[in-house]
């Protein structure tokens, strides 16, 4: 005991978190030219290498699917992963000490981003497990006055940003619990857990710059918010989720957040600005488009765009240089259309011919011009290939056509 | 769902609309052409195929226009090249399967292959419809 108390004396002295704020990261157009040749891990005797092939890779626009590691968080988490690798649960050595300590540096990191504290914070491998952990609660604890309401903070097809404080202010007057999904939210708008009266809270690592395979769930201590753990094993998380927490990952996670929280105004000034450049450039060249999800309350870094009379495939194929995603059936596993578009009342045709541009941190804006461009150019052309395009140009109202379905 | 199904698409697809061939219209109001438009928007999958017949009853152009995704533009654009240069009795025999063969279109895709089918169909059918008034009045005279 007294030899971990003079080691943790030791260790407070070095600093654990990312060091002062660095440079912002450099911009420019990154068609990125990628060495494809397999790199063999263990040498081989049989020599000659393959003639390394450069390719050019697309344009990032898709950061609600996920996003980069932030380079600052790589830095953070390499020590973890190469050097200081002992299992945070270990009390008897150093290597568990230090592990223990940067987990919970990692956990008052997450904590202040929300202002929540740090033992309010359980880390699990993600969103959906969080998620899970939530709703599990309310299936343990029925009772006839008993009942959880589960809101998205910030949505991920349209960007919509739900009034978290009033239906927190609604939940907490009623005493009823109140969930939110805020994994496209956390670091990206001001959050706190006390004044919005969010009771639980999942967090996703690699949506705000964070390693995959980490995330929190932010489970309020006052008034005690009980939940049931999913996995049971060796206790850990206060018994609320037994395994081994993966340190590297957990580093990573806590310095995501507390970038996120230095970068976080600049990065919504920049964004907005690159946001409504592409919105109205695109609006400006082509007739047609609309704009999905209320313009007021919305997250300027995900921007929904139906363009009539194309479908969104169709679209994404012809911008094979920029990676995007569509709210088309065609590029649905299940081959329905967007439910959250279907939710708001968007004709169907529309939502097939939905596209969803996601920009980030990293986004340029030559990034954004060339997407701009690109998407005007096909566009145009697939509306020339569209016989609804056709129809429309011809005056017919297409309301008044008698479609074959198949 | 903003799901992406992670298959990427084949060559042969994607070659439809870099280098497009036979996207257009032609006279609708003629009598030597057949319209064929089937599908839905709300479907997200709409094709509108033509064909232009001679006096020997071979189509000799075809044009098509279509809302939907590669495959459905491929699908459509390489059934406008086959009915070419056949009579029209030749273009029935045209399969979905045989389309989806040649573009290799993964299952999840057939229902493409199988619109084309049924746009072909449709404007074979539009066209025939068009010369049967036509034969009575030849007879009358």
């Amino acid at each position: 005991m007294l030899l971990r108390t003079a080691w943790r004396r030791a260790a407070a002295a070095v600093p654990v978190a990312p060091g002062s704020r660095s440079e912002a990261p450099t911009r420019g157009l990154r068609l990125r030219v990628v060495d494809h040749a397999p790199q063999s891990a263990v040498p081989s005797d049989t020599a000659t290498a393959p003639p390394a092939e450069s390719v050019l890779r697309p344009l990032y626009m898709d950061v609600q699917a996920t996003t980069p590691l932030d380079p600052r968080v790589l830095d953070a988490m390499l020590p973890y992963l190469v050097n200081y690798y002992g299992n945070p649960h270990s009390r008897t050595h150093a290597y568990g000490w230090e592990s223990e300590a940067a987990m919970e540096h990692a956990r008052q990191q997450v904590a202040s981003l929300i202002g929540a504290d740090p033992r309010e914070i359980i880390f699990t491998s993600g969103a959906t497990e969080s998620n899970n952990i939530a709703i599990k609660e309310l299936e343990s604890a029925i009772q006839p006055d008993t009942s959880l309401v589960s809101v998205m903070t910030v949505n991920n097809e349209i960007g919509v940003k739900q009034p978290i404080a009033e239906i927190g202010q609604i939940c907490s007057s009623r005493k009823v619990y109140f969930h939110t999904d805020a994994a496209q939210a956390v670091g990206k708008i001001p959050l706190d857990v006390n004044d919005m009266k969010i009771d639980l809270m999942s967090i996703s690592g690699h949506k705000i710059y964070g390693p995959k395979g980490v995330g929190a769930i932010y489970i309020r201590r006052r008034p005690r918010v009980r939940v049931e753990a999913l996995q049971s094993g060796g206790g850990q998380e206060r018994g609320m989720r037994s395994g081994t927490v993966p340190t590297p990952l957990v580093v990573g996670l806590g310095a995501a957040c507390e970038v996120a929280q230095q970068e976080m105004e600049y990065d919504h000034k920049r964004i907005s600005k690159l946001a409504d450049r592409l919105t109205q450039k695109i609006m400006k060249s082509l007739p047609d488009v609309v704009m999905n999800g209320d313009p007021e309350h919305h997250y300027p870094g995900c921007i929904n765009l139906s363009f009539a009379y194309v479908e969104g495939e169709s679209l994404l194929m012809a911008l094979k240089d920029v990676a995007l995603s569509s709210g088309s059936a065609c590029t649905s596993a299940s081959l329905e259309p967007s439910y959250v578009l279907r939710a708001i009342g968007t004709d169907e045709d529309l939502a097939h011919s939905s596209i969803r541009f996601g920009i980030g941190r990293f986004t340029t804006e030559e990034e954004v011009d060339y997407t701009v461009e690109k998407c005007i150019h096909h566009v145009k052309r697939l509306r020339e290939m569209s016989p609804l395009w056709e129809m429309v140009q011809d005056g017919i109202d297409l309301k008044s056509i008698k479609w074959t379905q198949h | 769902s903003l799901i992406d199904r992670s298959v990427s698409l084949p060559p042969q697809v994607v070659d439809h609309y870099e280098n497009p061939r036979n996207v257009g219209s032609l006279d609708k109001t003629s009598k030597n052409v057949g319209t064929g438009l089937v599908g839905a928007p709300a479907c997200g999958d709409v094709m509108k195929l033509q064909i232009q017949v001679d006096e020997k009853g071979k189509i000799v152009d075809a044009r098509f226009k279509t809302f939907g995704c590669g495959s459905a533009i491929a699908s459509s654009s390489l059934a406008t090249e086959w009915v070419k240069g056949k009579t029209v009795e030749e273009a029935l025999t045209i399969k979905n399967t045989d389309i989806a063969k040649e573009l290799c279109l993964p299952p999840v895709k057939l229902h493409c292959s199988m619109l084309a089918e049924d746009a072909i169909k449709a404007a074979l059918a539009d066209y025939k419809l068009k010369q049967e008034p036509k034969k009575e009045e030849a007879e009358k005279k």
